[in-house]
């Protein structure tokens, strides 16, 4: 650091700023980055790119029957002649989508449990940590299997509401943020307990600052940087949850692709068509690992340390 | 520190009590009861029967009334009968129990030593291209689908290069090198999914190990490069990479209940998977509680073992 | 003179070893403490590190409710934080101030809390305020990571005094400054007492720095108050034991050598277990056998407004 850094006198405008450029300097993260906004702007774009290709995600076609890639499907057919890079990209925004919103779903939860521990230590402390213990002692992916085995109609929800393909996607999201919220929560806890006991908060209570107060305007912007870590691993976790539960035929059902279910039917292929069960298991990994590296980059961006 | 045990055993206890409960509840939510499953597709059912048959189970019976039952029925090792297999539960549970800890047996005993070497290696010039390598190595574990790498596994070496078996178990009276043949490619399946974390783990402890005051002591002694590494760094970092294994056992009993899937192995999650694709409840109840207790006694031991070790964690 | 402040025998007691079973041990933070501050007076709070000072400060803002005992303010009982014009200033002064709200921000919001102000009228009070504790009026715009430590402990007190308090209890605010520092921050510290009449609990270890600003100095040890008396007094003939041992301790230039056998030797004993009789005979030179049986009253020393919680009051001076 030099003396003039210290001063002040190149002190950056924002914090961001100097954020930012650290962030860019992680390549890797970068990378991660732009990957992931390709994969994003594909996915949501997939049926403009279908109509420019002219094919048609759904269409049967048993004469074109494992195509090798051509102009049209330029990644080839599956065993019922669908292309199977329109139909990648549209299980990627089930999977992408289910990432996202779970992981949203289960921060919100995570985050409330942590912030009330942390912040109201004692015997809700106590108590609440238990809970988490209780939850994360729990076996996930027999568990997600059965909480996706459930049936809702015998939670007393109508059963013609239940068969719409949109159902069983919000049911994913929930079952999964259900499961996994337990890390975000953990996480919140102890960056609460942290923010608490400074003398910023103390500040705020002379003033006549009560706990909701303190919560919103000093807590949550002290602990984004370890929670937004925290989501983007979580994004990723949520991301093999689905694919599993959906591979193992609990999570998104076909027709609608996933990621995951496009698996299913290519573990008998394994000898006819290997490649058909490489492809979405190579984007589920390019993804999950996409997001770890821009989850690392946000770290080290966020971490005045690491600039040295 | 017994009282501390004391403690924390009791609330283990507990916490296995509730958690009893929650899973016989969401077991009760699957579709169907046992009386549909059992008495399934047998025409000559009248209603009447069913009801019949529905006091005679007690399923009728309010929930906590069942749960009591089952719950004392339970605690005299008595879990029911499967009502796809027609035996006692434990039966059905006990080799299949076996297969999976010969499974998560094997698979700790590859991965914990590879992750304690390659985690050092690494660790020992952070960002060199040693560390580079082994750091995308472990990114790349722990971002992959264990069933894709099942799959690519069984592609690799069980179709393209035709070296082991693609699935399944050994006929009965093979020989033991002929049953090791039909374990390597799950273990090396669960291995490679849980070695990614237990190397990040042991990185990033080794790192801050042998930043230490100590270990720059150590080199000021004039003691070889090894006896550093290992003698004063490994040993000290181990503490949080034992926490760390003892707490991987639930997400070693999912991958577990994954590979088994892939395999066709016949263990423990195989048998939970099949349970609940058939409705076969009392299976699906005690795998998923058995499950529950292993991993929550790993969670405990790594407490109590972290007390021990630990000084520190003993006078609090 | 009537008192601003009134601590009746305020005590402050914590319970350790929360767990839901167990034997628990009360941690006696403050023992009956009973003293006043006047408006526009500065009364220093002295002790070693431990002695309960920062946690009194607490008592007497509400920050921390007593376990026993009641603190007024104009005749009325302080129930909570933040009812009663009475700010802090903390020690730490990368701890006191959010790292994520711009300046502008932090000095502002007690005006926020308290509400009924416009965004715009709460920053021309913010930068009114930070030019009369001496920084650039730009500094609203800033963020605190930008400012050295002499410059947060201004942002801290123009933070303070935007709320027009009558009492400001702060808590050591110049020992994690430079010595350079401290002096400039003493001074702004006077200066606002003289032009705003507003009276100070000045919690400090530091007795050359409560020389400068205090009016009546309090004693504290090990919870329990030792000494009260007006500072020509308390530095002129201190009357208790603990105090001669602070007095000694003090480095001094040029004013002939330490008299032998008055300073506290040893360690302060622990709060969970304090000492029978006088807390303080364990470290004291001239303990007798009634010291270690029987705790001394808080009184008079020679009819003077001068307390000392000592059975040899005055003698030793």
């Amino acid at each position: 650091m030099s003396v003039a850094s210290i001063q002040g006198a190149q002190a950056p405008r924002s914090i961001w700023n100097a954020r930012w450029s650290r962030f860019r300097r992680h390549r890797l993260a970068v990378a991660a980055t732009i990957f992931l906004v390709a994969l994003g702007v594909a996915c949501a774009g997939a049926d403009l790119i279908a109509a420019a290709l002219g094919v048609d995600p759904s269409t049967v076609d048993l004469f074109a029957r494992f195509d090798p890639p051509s102009a049209k499907h330029l990644l080839g057919t599956d065993e019922i002649g669908r292309d199977v890079l329109v139909r990648l990209l549209h299980g990627g925004r089930i999977s992408l989508m289910v990432g996202l919103l779970a992981t949203a779903l289960g921060g919100v939860f995570g985050v409330l449990i942590g912030v009330l521990s942390g912040y109201l230590e004692g015997r809700t402390d106590a108590f609440l940590m238990r809970f988490t213990d209780c939850v994360l002692s729990l076996p996930i992916i027999p568990l997600l299997i059965v909480l996706g085995a459930v049936d809702l109609a015998k939670l007393g929800l109508p059963s013609s509401w239940l068969n719409s393909p949109s159902v069983s996607f919000w049911r994913i999201v929930v079952v999964i943020a259900l499961v996994d919220w337990t890390a975000i929560a953990r996480i919140s806890r102890a960056a609460t307990l942290s923010v608490k006991h400074r003398d910023f908060v103390q500040a705020a209570r002379a003033s006549g600052a009560g706990s909701l107060y303190n919560i919103f305007a000093h807590v949550l912007p002290n602990i984004a940087t370890p929670l937004i870590v925290a989501c983007a691993l979580t994004v990723g976790r949520v991301i093999l949850f689905e694919s599993t539960l959906s591979f193992l035929g609990f999570g998104v059902v076909p027709p609608t692709p996933t990621w995951g279910n496009m698996l299913t039917n290519a573990q008998e292929l394994v000898t006819s068509a290997p490649l058909l069960a490489i492809y979405p298991g190579l984007l589920i990994l390019l993804t999950v690992i996409a997001v770890n590296l821009i989850g690392d980059g946000i770290r080290v961006a966020f971490d005045p340390r690491s600039d040295s | 520190m017994i009282r501390y045990t004391l403690r924390r055993t009791l609330q283990a206890v507990l916490v296995i009590l509730v958690m009893s409960f929650v899973l016989y509840n969401l077991i009760g939510l699957m579709p169907g009861d046992p009386i549909d499953v059992m008495l399934e597709g047998n025409p000559s059912v009248t209603p009447e029967l069913m009801a019949q048959m529905r006091a005679l189970y007690g399923v009728d019976q309010p929930l906590l009334v069942r749960y009591w039952r089952w719950l004392l029925a339970a605690l005299s090792g008595d879990f029911g009968y499967s009502n796809t297999y027609f035996r006692p539960v434990l039966e059905i549970l006990a080799p299949a129990m076996l297969q999976t800890v010969k499974l998560m047996v094997l698979t700790l005993a590859v991965s914990i030593p590879v992750s304690l070497l390659l985690g050092s290696i690494a660790a020992r010039r952070p960002n060199g291209w040693v560390d580079n390598v082994v750091s995308v190595l472990a990114l790349a574990s722990i971002s992959s689908p264990i069933f894709w790498l099942a799959l690519i596994f069984i592609i690799v070496f069980a179709v393209k290069l035709q070296w082991l078996p693609a699935g399944g178990s050994a006929m009965a009276g093979a020989s033991f090198g002929e049953q090791l043949t039909y374990l390597v490619l799950p273990v090396l399946t669960l291995a490679s999914f849980t070695s990614g974390q237990f190397i990040r783990y042991v990185r990033a402890s080794m790192i801050e190990t042998l930043n230490a005051d100590f270990i720059r002591t150590a080199h000021a002694k004039g003691l070889s490069e090894p006896t550093v590494v290992l003698r004063h760094g490994l040993r000290n970092a181990m503490l949080p990479v034992v926490t760390v294994i003892a707490l991987s056992f639930g997400s070693l009993m999912s991958g577990a209940l994954v590979v088994e899937t892939m395999y066709g192995m016949l263990g423990m999650g195989k048998a939970v998977y099949d349970a609940i694709v058939n409705k076969d409840f009392n299976v699906a109840l005690a795998g998923l509680l058995f499950a529950t207790v292993v991993t929550l006694a790993s969670s405990l031991l790594a407490d109590l073992a972290y007390g021990w070790l630990d000084p520190r964690v003993r006078l609090e | 003179m009537t008192a601003l402040l009134e601590a009746r025998d305020v005590s402050v007691r914590f319970p350790l070893g929360g767990s839901w079973f167990g034997p628990r041990q009360i941690l006696r933070a403050v023992e009956n403490v009973s003293f006043d501050i006047s408006a526009g007076e500065t009364l220093a709070l002295v002790g070693e590190s431990g002695s309960g000072k920062t946690t009194l400060g607490h008592a007497v803002s509400g920050l921390r409710k007593p376990t026993g005992g009641s603190v007024t303010f104009r005749g009325a009982p302080v129930q909570r934080a933040g009812e009663k014009p009475i700010q802090l200033v903390f020690q730490d002064p990368f701890s006191a101030l959010d790292p994520r709200m711009l300046v502008g921000d932090i000095v502002a919001e007690p005006l926020r809390i308290k509400g009924g102000f416009s965004a715009s009228q709460r920053r021309d009070r913010a930068g009114e305020i930070l030019g009369q504790v001496g920084l650039p009026a730009d500094s609203i715009t800033r963020y605190p990571h930008e400012f050295s430590g002499g410059q947060r402990q201004r942002i801290a007190i123009a933070r303070a005094l935007i709320s027009d308090p009558e009492l400001i209890v702060a808590d050591e605010p110049l020992s994690a400054l430079d010595v350079s520092v401290q002096s400039q921050v003493l001074n702004l510290m006077k200066d606002i007492q003289e032009k705003r009449g507003i009276a100070y609990l000045f919690i400090s270890h530091d007795l050359g720095v409560v020389n400068h600003l205090a009016d009546r100095v309090a004693v504290l040890y090990l919870g329990r108050l030792m000494e009260i008396a007006s500072r020509q007094d308390l530095f002129g003939q201190p009357s208790h034991p603990y105090t001669r041992a602070l007095l000694t301790a003090l480095p001094r230039v040029g004013r002939g050598r330490r008299k032998p056998g008055q300073g506290a030797s040893g360690e302060i004993p622990s709060p969970l277990s304090p000492p029978t009789g006088c807390v303080f005979h364990t470290r004291c030179p001239m303990a007798q056998k009634v010291c270690t049986e029987q705790a001394p009253e808080l009184l008079a020393v020679d009819g003077r407004p001068q307390f000392s919680a000592c059975h040899f009051r005055g003698s030793g001076a």
